[in-house]
């Protein structure tokens, strides 16, 4: 058993129970009703949309309350606190939230990021090329993605509805095209979710695009790792947080980093930057899931590490890395 | 006279239905909608003004809040208006008459914005508030609501205990009566039906409608009816949702993967 024993394995156990948690936990414990979830501003996407879940994320409550709350400060001269109370509870929540786990939320506890870790998993055993790491061109030509999508369809949008300049279907428009809402709806059995809206333009077109994203991120999961998590919102919001995060990737470089580049071909999310030279930095990057693999495929004693406050969780070894090399031999056979 | 007329007219959905038994249901008319608004925490168009339905003289009702607390409702007449939420969460309408040797009951509940109560609405529905009382489990939750075509689970209990093998009635405003018969554990699934007509495109262009649970159990001579009644509305999939297109695209979507896999596969064999 302790052969088998990694930082993954531990990583796949609690992503499963998490998965379990907040796709089916209001079947198992007390979370049905939306006063009863656990935060209600997870930064991570479990959906609000799933009848059956144990808590849901952040966005949701985000564009609401730019639709329905901050977009009184223009229409009905409402006052601060009554127009900005939610939203600030809101980001409130997620910063303690990202204090206790940091970016570990999607590395670990993130349904969808699971749910694509499953096809990936079910790619390689079907014998699919796996693409590898992404060149560094395409790393930078996908990262902006990201942040258009968190400022203007979880706060712009949302806010122009809430003013009266767009039509209803721009209320919530990244929850209109998010892949966790059909992914856990239909885990659950309930297929309300797939579907084209014929209702007006802008309905159309947001759920033929949930559709499209939905199809296209199961096919290249099966051969790109992590492909959804690259132009995630949640992403950019933790971002605002990440200096807090008491739990952080450290790396203490030597040498060695400039030609190795073992942590950058681990690196689920294709972060370059991580192997660049560091002395005892915390190099938790933007993209940053906070796996794991890194530290787990770095082959020097010390190097890349987790920390948690000043205490070291894990501290890449020669011995973890000949160890986690060989499981990954037998695994991809 | 003419707006009381139509105040009627507007007010129930289901007038006339319920098998004489009490039953709550909204009223339509301006003064109903305007303390909605200057309340708030109703949803848009909503009225706080509802009518008990069959009513006797000796009805009374009163209102759960989500603390569990409770606060009597005064009738005018047969109708009711609520008073202004002073919490959010879900309330609950309970009615109650009376005859020699019957008891009737009405329920219905109410998802009101405002600051949180931080009670589970699960205490809520599990607080016995008639002898005969039937139980939505769950209610639908907040900001969601009841829809066609869809199916929903609810327990019948007799005085705090779930009561097997009785008849539960559905009314709508467009289907015929269904009859449904409370298994083992006293709960029974309904599945709310399309009977919306006149249909327009968006879901805030059509106003909900009305479903009635209705029961009866007899306790020796005594004889206990009660209800409850639930706004549900239209479900889009029925109308201008295509759940057939929307898998096409998901097909389309992977097919457009799985192109990708082909293009970085011969790159990858091309070097």
């Amino acid at each position: 058993m302790d052969k088998l024993l990694t930082v993954t394995l531990l990583r796949r156990i609690v992503q499963l129970t998490a998965f379990v948690f907040f796709v089916y936990g209001a079947m198992i414990f007390t979370t049905f009703y939306t006063g009863d979830k656990l935060t209600q501003n997870l930064p991570a996407l479990s959906c609000a949309y799933d009848m059956k879940g144990g808590d849901f994320c952040a966005l949701i409550p985000l564009q609401h309350q730019m639709d329905h709350r901050v977009s009184t400060l223009f229409t009905q001269n409402a006052g601060m606190m009554e127009a900005l109370m939610g939203t600030l509870i809101t980001i409130g929540t997620v910063a303690v939230l990202i204090l206790i786990l940091n970016k570990a939320f999607c590395g670990w506890l993130c349904p969808l990021g699971f749910f694509q870790d499953v096809f990936t998993m079910i790619g390689t055993k079907l014998g699919l090329t796996q693409l590898g790491s992404l060149s560094r061109e395409t790393v930078n030509k996908i990262r902006p993605i990201k942040w258009f999508i968190f400022p203007v369809l979880v706060l712009i949008l949302p806010l122009l509805t809430g003013i009266g300049f767009l039509g209803h279907e721009w209320g919530n428009p990244y929850c209109s095209i998010c892949p966790s809402r059909i992914m856990t709806t239909a885990m659950t059995g309930d297929m309300n979710q797939i579907y084209i809206s014929q209702a007006n333009t802008g309905y159309f077109i947001l759920s033929l695009i949930a559709d499209l994203l939905f199809g296209l991120m199961i096919a290249l999961a099966l051969f790109v790792r992590q492909p959804f998590c690259r132009i995630c919102p949640i992403l950019p919001m933790q971002t605002l947080f990440k200096k807090i995060g008491l739990l952080r990737l450290v790396k203490n470089g030597n040498s060695h980093c400039d030609t190795c580049s073992s942590c950058v071909k681990a690196c689920p999310m294709d972060i370059y930057e991580i192997q660049n030279q560091a002395e005892n930095k915390n190099i938790t990057h933007s993209d940053c899931t906070l796996c794991g693999r890194c530290v787990e495929f770095c082959p020097h004693d010390g190097v890349m590490s987790f920390k948690y406050g000043p205490i070291i969780l894990l501290s890449s070894s020669k011995e973890g890395f000949k160890k986690r090399t060989k499981i990954d031999k037998w695994w991809k056979g | 006279m003419k707006k009381t007329a139509l105040m009627l007219f507007i007010a129930a959905t289901l007038w006339g239905y319920g098998d004489g038994a009490i039953y709550w249901a909204p009223h339509g008319c301006d003064d109903g909608k305007k303390t909605a608004s200057k309340h708030g925490g109703h949803g848009k168009g909503e009225s706080a003004m509802f009518t008990l339905m069959n009513t006797e003289a000796n009805a009374h009702a009163h209102l759960i809040l989500p603390d569990l607390s409770e606060q009597n409702l005064t009738f005018k007449r047969t109708t009711v208006m609520l008073p202004k939420p002073s919490m959010g969460g879900y309330y609950a309408m309970v009615a109650k008459g009376y005859d020699t040797n019957a008891t009737f009951s009405a329920m219905r509940y109410l998802s009101l914005q405002g600051r949180p109560a931080k009670v589970s609405p699960t205490k809520l529905t599990a607080l016995p508030k008639t002898d005969l009382e039937i139980i939505p489990d769950p209610l639908h939750r907040e900001h969601d609501r009841y829809s066609a075509s869809k199916s929903y689970r609810f327990l019948l209990h007799f005085q705090g205990k779930p009561l097997i093998n009785t008849a539960v009635t559905l009314e709508t405003h467009d289907t015929p009566v269904q009859t449904y018969t409370t298994d083992q554990t006293g709960a029974f699934s309904i599945t709310l039906p399309n009977d919306f007509k006149n249909v327009q495109v968006g879901r805030s262009e059509n106003k909900p409608s009305e479903f009635l649970l209705s029961t009866q159990h007899r306790d020796g001579e005594h004889l206990y009816k009660s209800t409850l009644t639930m706004p549900y509305s239209l479900n889009p999939n029925d109308f201008w949702q295509s759940q057939s297109y929307g898998a096409g695209a998901i097909f389309i979507g992977f097919l457009g993967g799985l192109v990708f896999y082909r293009r970085t596969k011969k790159g990858a064999k091309n070097g």
